[in-house]
């Protein structure tokens, strides 16, 4: 009797470290290594990514605390908003507001629009993908970020993550009131978390991402809400320039 | 808003630029009202107050950040916003008025060191010195989803109602 349940405690004990461990070490024991990828984080995203794919019309707002780091390494806080309608695959509209300034990105399916209310300025480029091509090739092409760009990306083939080194549960936590899985990556030069509400529909609800290509580890902090039921009309995807607005070039990025 | 110790800008630039090219601050409000505010936060959150909580802003108050010191616009890098869209794959893109912020980064453009420590030139407007306007003749730029004025080889970025002096974005 005594033998068994030991043998059932070795095999129990060897057999749990192989779960979290790609070489399943004996000597590792019970602890997974501070570089393992564990599975079940990764299939969380794959689930979150999922279930963001089956979203095909929402609001989803954002409120974004980021860093600047100064020549000496001092760091500067500073917070913005973005508003996003969408209607997948292929409708969009941003709105960034920062104390600073305002500007949308509209995507009606055929052209995608930047506009500056302030000014009245607004610049056009044709485009007929989805909105993961987009956010890639705004990004790429003219260095344009587009908030949240993560959202459409998640649950695609695009969606690096086989490039995570490092993937591992950090136990439940709310955000406002949603209990939610909380999750840390290490990905290339960036550290980031992510809050995704628990139970069958599993939507991001904050994410936070540590640049760690600077020794100041400069951070980003965005909250997300979410409302899946909009009322926006479709008409809020295509621009229509307001009296006065004016067209102004979009230059492509320079190389050096 | 700032309490810091700030210096003060060179006087004859903000003089010589102060008559030119108004800003229509009544239409501006207009359209920043009309995309409304507060009723968009969907998850019934503690402490928000809704999206413009933490920019934007009231309607008809602009920020001036003409005190701010010369020195928060030498930024050397900043935080990053995703984790799937590699901004970093064409290392050859000259990014020097936006190396590495996303789409928050407005708040100073990036300079480089030595624009921001060269004092007043006689001919440019000084990197980092805020005018109430560009002046005329400018000609607006997309680069990098920001609408800069040119004017020659100053560059302005607006900022909230005023224009920021930068070093060319490219």
């Amino acid at each position: 009797m005594i033998p068994k349940m030991l043998a059932l405690v070795l095999v129990a004990a060897s057999f749990t470290p192989t779960a979290l461990h790609a070489q399943g070490s004996p000597a590792a024991a019970a602890q997974p290594s501070a570089n393992a990828v564990d599975p079940a984080a990764i299939q969380a995203l794959k689930e979150m990514g999922a279930h963001l794919q089956t979203l095909k019309r929402f609001e989803v707002s954002t409120r974004l605390t980021g860093e600047r780091v100064l020549a000496d390494g001092q760091k500067l806080q500073h917070t913005a908003t973005a508003d996003l309608d969408v209607v997948r695959p292929n409708r969009l509209r941003a709105v960034m507001r920062s104390a600073r300034s305002e500007r949308e990105i509209l995507f009606d399916g055929k052209t995608v629009t930047l506009f500056t209310p302030a000014q009245k300025y607004y610049s056009t480029v044709p485009f007929t993908e989805d909105l993961a091509t987009l956010v890639e090739r705004l990004e790429q092409r003219y260095g344009v970020e587009v908030p949240l760009a993560d959202l459409f990306v998640w649950g695609t083939p695009e969606a690096p993550l086989d490039r995570i080194k490092s993937a591992m549960n950090a136990g439940q936590d709310f955000v406002g009131d949603d209990l939610c899985d909380h999750y840390a990556f290490r990905q290339g030069e960036v550290d980031w978390q992510i809050w995704i509400t628990a139970g069958a529909r599993p939507l991001p609800r904050k994410l936070v991402i540590t640049n760690r290509a600077d020794d100041a580890r400069p951070q980003s902090v965005s909250l997300l809400d979410w409302n899946l039921k909009p009322t926006f009309r479709d008409s809020v995807f295509t621009f229509t320039p307001p009296p006065g607005a004016k067209a102004v070039e979009i230059l492509p990025l320079k190389t050096k | 808003m700032k309490t810091m110790p700030a210096r003060l800008l060179p006087a004859p630039i903000v003089v010589l630029v102060l008559a030119t090219f108004a800003i229509t601050t009544v239409a501006d409000a207009a359209d920043r009202g009309g995309h409304g505010g507060g009723a968009r936060a969907a998850g019934g959150h503690a402490g928000g107050g809704g999206a413009r909580a933490s920019g934007g802003g009231p309607k008809n108050v602009h920020v001036n950040n003409s005190r701010a010191d010369v020195r928060t616009n030498n930024v050397r890098s900043t935080s990053v916003n995703n984790v799937n869209v590699n901004r970093n794959v064409n290392v050859d893109v000259d990014r020097r008025g936006g190396c590495c912020g996303g789409w928050d980064n407005d708040y100073h453009p990036v300079a480089t060191a030595a624009a921001v420590t060269a004092t007043v030139a006689v001919t440019s407007a000084v990197i980092g010195s805020i005018v109430n306007a560009p002046p005329p003749g400018c000609v607006p730029v997309n680069y990098g989803g920001v609408i800069y004025q040119q004017c020659g080889n100053t560059w302005y970025q607006p900022q909230g109602a005023q224009y920021v002096v930068i070093a060319p974005p490219y």
